[in-house]
């Protein structure tokens, strides 16, 4: 109710799909940032879904049933995930305070992403810990040409610090794109040729490294997160 | 309009006989049961793969919506909350949400040139996880489709049910695209109007 006509509405394009990629963008700035609106956005899912109740049962192929209860198998084994960014969201928004630092992060990627590219735009992964510890926010932006990582929790111990490192995609060895303090943020054009093809091959990785990053050139500390890039908006 | 025809040819399929059985093995899914996930895989996943055929015709890729969603089922199990969403509803929508997602991004790499490209996450669209009990609103949500004009519903369900876009409604219907957004605006505030009013 709080909501004016034209939020409203919004609201319900967005959970219709029918949105324009500039409207849906400003859709998901407020479903971060404004708490009636997101909640109009769960409203309007609630209003449509039984809508898809009544669709027509068609039976799959056969061979598909073995590729799925294969495919739980690999997930299960999976260990230090990509992380699948909605869900990690929704999740840490009702974990009081990495919520906020998480939800403000990604709400300052989207706020500040450009208008639409011709080709797939952004990409962000979440490196997360198996443990305990900071989680990492890394999101490429191929418009404007940046690598942003945040951090968002403790500080490395004294005398080390983390580094960032992008393995594979086309890599012979980890290539080392910088030291994070609380957050870096660096030009794209140091990943090499960016080929959205290949980039979602791309590992990102970090390594716990002596103060002023691996002397080596390599890692040399423990890899401590892996995550993967996700196309994003 | 076949809107209510089908829906009540289908409704105590989809929102009574199974419900409890679904409840109780989306809990054995949550606590990592392979063959609960396989019954529930028998149980569900044509329906799944109905929703789906409809926004992706292409069989390949309807294939891969429907190992993605059962992939999220499994990874998701444990957060399907049975007190807002009635399983079918939460199973249904987020075969929904990885088939629009799937017909977005096939839509882009075939229209590579074209100026509006169109990406997102799988999981962009709203959460499952707040669906309400159905019974009572999917005959509420027939009613209140009925009142809209026949073109209306049609826009609204093409949108829904088959991930059209504007510009493929705008296409459909002969009319511009701004007529489209307008059509389909009035259409949700009076569908939300209709729905509320009910209570």
């Amino acid at each position: 109710m709080a909501l004016d006509e034209t939020l409203e509405a919004l609201a319900g394009e967005y959970v219709l799909g029918t949105l324009a990629p500039d409207e849906r963008l400003e859709a998901q700035t407020l479903v971060a940032q404004n708490t009636e609106f997101a909640a109009a956005v769960d409203q309007w899912t609630r209003r449509l879904a039984p809508l898809l109740l009544a669709a027509r049962s068609v039976e799959p192929p056969a061979e598909l049933r073995a590729r799925i209860l294969a495919g739980i198998d690999k997930l299960a084994g999976a260990g230090n995930t990509v992380v699948d960014l909605k869900k990690r969201l929704g999740f840490w928004r009702g974990a009081a305070l990495a919520a906020s630092a998480v939800a403000a992060a990604l709400a300052l990627f989207i706020v500040f992403k450009p208008v639409p590219a011709p080709a797939p735009g952004n990409y962000v992964a979440v490196l997360q810990p198996e443990g305990p510890g900071p989680a990492f926010v890394a999101s490429i932006d191929l418009k404007d040409g940046t690598i942003s990582v945040k951090r968002l929790g403790s500080q490395a111990e004294a005398g080390k610090t983390y580094e960032l490192w992008a393995v594979g995609g086309g890599r012979a060895n980890p290539q080392s794109l910088g030291v994070i303090d609380a957050s870096l943020r660096i030009p794209a054009n140091q990943l090499g040729k960016v080929d959205p093809a290949t980039l979602g091959e791309t590992v990102f990785a970090i390594s716990l490294e002596p103060q002023g990053g691996s002397p080596t050139g390599a890692p040399t500390g423990p890899v401590l997160y892996t995550g993967k890039l996700v196309a994003t908006e | 309009m076949d809107f209510m025809t089908i829906v009540l040819t289908f409704m105590p399929f989809a929102v009574g006989i199974m419900d409890t059985d679904l409840r109780q093995l989306l809990a054995q899914v949550a606590r990592g049961d392979r063959t609960a996930f396989a019954r529930l895989y028998d149980v569900v996943s044509g329906r799944l793969f109905g929703i789906i055929g409809r926004i992706l015709p292409r069989a390949e890729l309807a294939e891969d919506a429907l190992q993605e969603t059962f992939m999220r089922i499994w990874q998701r199990a444990s957060s399907y909350d049975e007190t807002i969403a009635s399983p079918m509803a939460w199973m249904a929508t987020i075969a929904r949400n990885q088939a629009i997602d799937l017909k977005r991004r096939s839509a882009e790499r075939l229209a590579a040139a074209a100026s509006e490209l169109d990406e997102t996450l799988a999981d962009e669209s709203p959460d499952p996880e707040s669906l309400a009990g159905q019974a009572r609103d999917l005959r509420r949500l027939g009613e209140c489709m009925q009142g809209l004009p026949n073109e209306r519903q049609q826009l609204v369900l093409l949108a829904y049910r088959q991930g059209f876009t504007r510009e493929e409604l705008a296409e459909r219907f002969k009319r511009p695209v701004t007529t489209i957004k307008t059509l389909l605006r009035r259409s949700l505030i009076a569908l939300k109007e209709c729905l509320d009013g009910a209570r």
